[in-house]
């Protein structure tokens, strides 16, 4: 149970609220690098943190974000012309160069400089691996670039895809930090997806549905150990970290690719769920990189192409087999782990009434998240206390697998497999 | 390695033929479209739980002090509970003889306390009370009752923060190590305690 006022407080990312000066803290992800492919292609629409704005690569390979709307009357600038060197509005031919600048007011003298006085809200982008990621905070106060290892590690290595999810991006997090649920609702998927089956892993999951967890807190967030049984007394541990504000990773299993997410608000009842996955030491294979782009693993299909909206959406039931339900082939019916925990937290509503959820001990990693999210923002709010996540040092963290005696907590026994350790492979069973 | 996706959605939409938008159920709360800001609306209004019993008990001096702050607050059913002796407690101890009281001082029986509880609390600050942690986590074991362990961790070094946690290790269904005392109230909230 979370209390009206914590919900609201950690739901509402618009600006001028707190969560929302929190997320405005980090570098976002905020489009793929593909969705700009080359100079002066078409600019793409994008809204996040409750902001409606326009990305464009100008003539000269400059990434730009700003204002959709053009300061002259308020023309949606995605039907602008991206062309030498900056964007014009179709509509009475006013141009933005890549920082919001106006750098053309053709109605007024030149000589006037007039178009000095209009500069539509820009916000920086960057390109770091497959991702181009925006900061929208004060620039005064701008963190070091995104060191996270998915995008640092040679493109080869890595794969990322973006999808609309309907529904607020906390529980969309609180689902990436639940770890018991995973032997339920992805059951039937960990014996059949490309990306996930044959792990010795897997059936110390099936075999041992009630874990036990341990919550630590880390630098950056938490680090979250679920424990089951392995042979000889062993554990099996899968240990999950999160980083502040909304960064997950999901405990390896084998030797596929590990993967991961961030969760970003597009407004207070949809979210852009990023997913990546890479291999710290290998390049993807044909195969793995097909399977991704096929939906398989953490990654969905799409209702049309250039569309990051499901293909199985609430306007279809997400397609639910029932009859493939009761073959045991899916849990829940609904096909692809991406898609059965997004089907099953856009039903809970936009913003889900957490006043009326009845929690468990098991669920402390979710308690403990939101208490250390609702404590950095009221620091950040009342005090200016910059909130964990931001340094790179808090970046450089992975998730691990690992079976271990039972005498030898995670936290010690795993230190370094919960670190970046370049030219090391993840560890994992 | 087969990419059967695009098959199986085939498969998918080959079952629900006909079944596009125009088919849909003409009421909204008929399909998943019913998780709507509208229609979420419309939850039904009545609680969906009954009452909990949550017994929470200070293994030391220390959690017991993180844990008088909070015990005048408006819990449901919870019983806070210390240890009343200083050093450490024989696991061998019988429950009837776990020296255990009220915040009130006046003594509590351990097996009285924890008939009927939902879940158990074990709160510790130090490594001395492992024993005692033990004969509570006997009897929850016996009574199928989950042992939850909250690890105090403000102002303590991490090699004793590591010893409060494998003090209770063995007995817990959750561990947590949080940083601030405050994460007692949190928690406990979050639980209906
Ligand atoms: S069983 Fe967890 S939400 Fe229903
Ligand atoms: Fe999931």
């Amino acid at each position: 149970m979370l209390r009206k006022e914590v919900n609201e407080l950690l739901t509402q990312t618009d600006p001028g609220t707190a969560m929302g000066e929190m997320f405005r803290q980090y570098w976002q992800p905020a489009l793929l690098a593909r969705e700009l492919p080359e100079d002066d292609c078409p600019p793409v629409r994008v809204k996040l943190l409750g902001e409606r704005l326009i990305a464009f690569r100008d003539s000269k390979g400059r990434y730009g974000l700003m204002d959709e709307f053009c300061a002259h009357r308020g023309v949606s600038l995605w039907f602008g012309r991206n062309e030498e060197g900056g964007l014009r509005c179709p509509y009475h031919g006013w141009k933005y160069d890549y920082t919001g600048q106006c750098i053309e007011v053709p109605s007024e003298p030149e000589e006037s400089g007039f178009c000095e006085k209009i500069k539509l809200k820009g916000y920086p982008l960057i390109k770091v691996g497959d991702v181009l990621w925006t900061h929208m905070g004060d620039a005064d106060n701008r963190p070091p670039k995104p060191e996270w290892e998915f995008a640092k590690v040679p493109a080869e290595q890595t794969f990322t895809s973006k999808r609309w999810q309907e529904s607020n991006w906390l529980q969309a997090m609180e689902g990436g930090i639940d770890s018991s649920h995973v032997s339920f609702l992805h059951s039937g998927s960990l014996k059949t997806d490309p990306l996930f089956r044959g792990a010795k892993g897997n059936q110390y999951n099936q075999n041992d549905k009630k874990p036990v967890f341990e919550v630590v807190e880390s630098d950056g967030g938490l680090s979250i150990g679920a424990r089951r049984m392995a042979e000889d007394d062993h554990y099996y541990w899968r240990i999950t970290p999160w980083v502040m504000p909304s960064f997950t990773m999901v405990p390896p299993r084998g030797d596929h690719p590990m993967h991961g997410h961030f969760w970003v608000p597009i407004d207070d009842e949809n979210c852009w769920a990023w997913s990546f996955d890479y291999h710290p030491t290998r390049a993807l294979s044909g195969e793995e990189r097909q399977a991704m782009e096929d939906g398989y693993g953490v990654h969905n299909q799409y209702e049309a192409p250039g569309s990051f909206r499901p293909k199985q959406n609430k306007d279809n039931d997400y397609l639910i087999d029932r009859e493939a339900q009761k073959r045991g082939e899916t849990y829940s019916g609904v096909w692809g782990i991406a898609m059965q925990d997004a089907s099953l937290q856009e039903s809970m509503g936009p913003i889900v009434d957490r006043t009326k959820e009845n929690l468990v001990s098991t669920d402390n990693g979710i308690i403990m998240a939101r208490h250390r999210l609702r404590k950095a923002v009221i620091a950040l709010r009342d005090k200016g206390v910059e909130p964990p996540g931001r340094v790179t040092a808090h970046q450089q963290v992975r998730s691990a697998a690992r079976v271990l005696p039972p005498d030898q907590p995670f936290k010690d026994a795993m230190k370094d497999d919960l670190k970046v350790q370049p030219g090391v492979k993840q560890t994992s069973v | 390695m087969p990419h059967d996706s695009d098959d199986m959605f085939e498969a998918d939409n080959a079952t629900r033929e006909g079944r596009g938008p125009v088919d849909h159920p003409t009421m909204l709360g008929g399909c998943a479209r019913a998780a709507t800001r509208a229609e979420a609306a419309f939850r039904v209004q009545y609680p969906n739980s009954r009452m909990r019993t949550s017994r929470i008990f200070a293994l030391d001096a220390k959690a017991a002090e993180a844990m008088y702050a909070i015990t005048e607050d408006p819990w449901n059913n919870a019983h806070f509970l210390t240890l009343s002796t200083k050093g450490p407690t024989s696991p061998e101890t019988q429950a009837a003889d776990l020296p255990l009281s009220h915040p009130d001082g006046t003594r509590a029986d351990l097996l009285a306390e924890i008939e009927g509880a939902d879940v158990v609390v074990l709160l510790a600050a130090a490594s001395d009370s492992e024993g005692a942690a033990e004969v509570i986590a006997r009897e929850c074991f016996e009574r199928n009752i989950t042992c939850a362990g909250l690890a105090l961790a403000r102002g303590q070094k991490a090699a004793e923060v590591d010893r409060v946690v494998n003090s209770m290790r063995r007995f817990a269904r959750v561990l947590v190590v949080a940083s601030d005392d405050d994460y007692i109230p949190a928690m406990l909230t979050a639980m209906r305690a």
